[in-house]
């Protein structure tokens, strides 16, 4: 059974299809890209797995549970991570930040403290724990947000553009996070714009369009797919 | 300064307020000094859901259930007030529960806005009422001094009862800031989306301080009747004493902190008591017009309140040179 499943979703926004009859499966164990055009919807299908959106139309699965009547903390409770596109972390120190994941699972202060010590290690932010994340680097404030998701223990863990904006020193170092989280077990789904980075990580590609899932593969499968080449370089009569 | 040092000092001064009652004999300030306890308690209990971005102007309406209820078993049934105080906190709970269920959808100023109309609403049930509350005569609470009935010939054991009311629920606000529930809090002020995607039902969270909240105010509503003798709908209800003070004083001294209602209340009650003697007597509502510019004043100036003079917010740099290869390209 796939770890998570899809099926035919659709978001309206007024009369635009802002996700339109999407449908796909995530097994255990991948990391799947999911690319596409700015205004292709990957933001809002994010949105609608993670709870934040209500889809008008369609079900989504994680490990054999739905998730649709769930509230969103029911469906981090379930499994579901996510980090997102804008960062903006609690203002409160590194640590604290980390804390508030593990404290809504066990309330215990001090358990939570160490837990949250050791997502700090396993990303590299050990030392800035103190730190408050305002004065810190995009890089290192884009890492408190994936330390924070990761904290949730999920199962899917859905990273949303978390190299974006940072410059090519930051996202060599941040690109090896990924695949760390990766051999701890974790499935990633993994939404990013810089197509080089997400190549070399993803095991499997969507591509979304207006809202339509257009394309999915191997990374050579996708970029050499016609229809993907067309959504992004634009043509005035679209075939696919 | 250092901790030990600032704990000498809270130590001393502690002492020092213990020892008052044993040498003021000026009721003048025993009041006053009681009256500092009371706002102190009262907006620390205020500053329990600002934790969470959650502002109240309608407190008024815990502290007026609190202590209409405290009043009415103890004059109509003959309850004592020590029973009435925990009755007090149960109806205060109730209206905490009515009022926080609607209201929690509402996010920012429209939380606040219509927080001020339950408060108001309970007010006219107050002076409606007349069989119960008896209008707005209120009802007074009898002479018969005693522990048993909460009335004092005396000052002094209300100095002392609303000093523990005060550091009681200072403590509990400490307490609960430095709970998994204050974590909670402090996530979904600063936002509420993330702290949701990270498994905190941040609505039962706002829910569970309000709770507190409006107990802990029905409470001090309960004591502060006996303290003045009479409940009456525009005292109890009022917007402007026991719903915008608390405000007031939280926003002054740095709402969402343990210190800022503390000190916020230790400053504005004296000064609010004199603008309302000197410049009551001249042109009534002139001391609010002085209260609202030193509320522009402070929000423009010092956002975060007196508190955050006395000790700054903590250095950007607090890791000092340990990691200067990752914060040099801070932008």
């Amino acid at each position: 059974m796939p770890l998570l499943q899809v099926k035919n979703l659709t978001k309206r926004f007024g009369g635009l299809k802002a996700v339109n009859n999407v449908s796909f499966d995530i097994q255990a164990g991948e990391i799947v890209g999911l690319i596409g055009p700015n205004g292709a919807g990957k933001t809002t299908l994010f949105n609608l797995i993670s709870g934040i959106l209500h889809p008008e139309e369609g079900h989504i699965i994680l490990d054999g549970q739905p998730l649709n009547q769930l509230s969103p903390p029911r469906r981090s409770l379930a499994g579901l991570g996510r980090t997102f596109q804008v960062v903006r972390p609690f203002a409160m120190t590194v640590l604290e930040n980390v804390m508030v994941p593990l404290l809504a699972r066990d309330p215990h202060m001090d358990k939570a403290r160490d837990s949250a010590m050791q997502m700090l290690a396993l990303l590299r932010l050990e030392h800035l724990a103190d730190a408050q994340p305002d004065s810190l680097t995009l890089a290192q404030r884009k890492r408190i947000e994936v330390a924070r998701a990761l904290a949730t223990r999920p199962k899917l863990l859905m990273l949303d553009e978390v190299l974006a904006g940072l410059n090519p020193t930051e996202i060599s170092e941040n690109l090896p996070i990924i695949r760390q989280v990766h051999e701890q077990g974790v499935t990633i789904f993994i939404i990013e714009h810089l197509m080089d980075a997400l190549m070399a990580v993803s095991q499997r590609v969507l591509v979304m369009e207006l809202g339509a899932l257009i394309a999915s593969g191997t990374p050579q499968e996708v970029t050499s797919n016609e229809c993907v080449i067309k959504a992004y370089l634009g043509e005035e009569t679209p075939t696919c | 300064m250092s901790a030990k040092r600032l704990q000498l000092l809270g130590g001393v001064l502690f002492a020092a307020i213990i020892a008052v009652p044993a040498f003021v004999e000026s009721r003048f300030i025993l009041h006053m000094v009681t009256l500092i306890f009371f706002y102190i308690a009262m907006t620390s209990a205020w500053n329990i859901p600002v934790f969470g971005g959650k502002m109240s102007l309608g407190h008024a309406a815990f502290f007026g259930l609190g202590g209409y209820t405290g009043a009415i078993l103890y004059v109509k049934f003959g309850v004592s007030p020590w029973i009435g105080a925990a009755a007090g906190v149960a109806v205060s709970l109730l209206g905490g529960v009515v009022m926080t269920l609607p209201l929690l959808r509402l996010r920012g100023p429209f939380f606040t806005l219509a927080s001020i109309a339950f408060a108001e609403v309970l007010r006219m049930i107050a002076i409606d009422w007349r069989s119960l509350t008896n209008g707005s005569v209120g009802l007074n609470i009898p002479f018969k001094p005693g522990w048993a009935n909460l009335t004092f010939q005396s000052g002094k054991p209300f100095y002392f009862l609303s000093l523990i009311l005060a550091v009681a629920v200072v403590f509990v606000a400490y307490r609960l800031r430095h709970s998994a529930l204050g974590f909670h809090l402090r996530a979904s002020a600063s936002n509420d989306e993330a702290a949701q995607a990270l498994g905190v039902d941040t609505r039962r969270a706002h829910f569970i301080a309000l709770l507190w909240s409006s107990g802990l105010t029905g409470l001090i509503g309960v004591f502060y009747v006996f303290f003045i003798y009479v409940v009456e709908p525009s005292t109890m209800f009022s917007l402007t004493l026991f719903s915008l003070q608390p405000a007031l004083n939280g926003i002054i001294g740095g709402i969402g902190t343990i210190w800022g209602p503390v000190i916020g209340a230790i400053v504005m009650t004296p000064f609010g008591e004199y603008l309302r003697f000197y410049l009551g007597t001249i042109q009534q509502g002139l001391n609010y017009v002085v209260y609202g510019v030193v509320l522009i004043l402070t929000v423009n100036f010092i956002p975060g309140g007196i508190v955050s003079l006395v000790r700054p917010k903590r250095s950007n740099r607090s890791d000092g040179s340990g990691s200067s290869s990752d914060t040099k390209e801070a932008r």
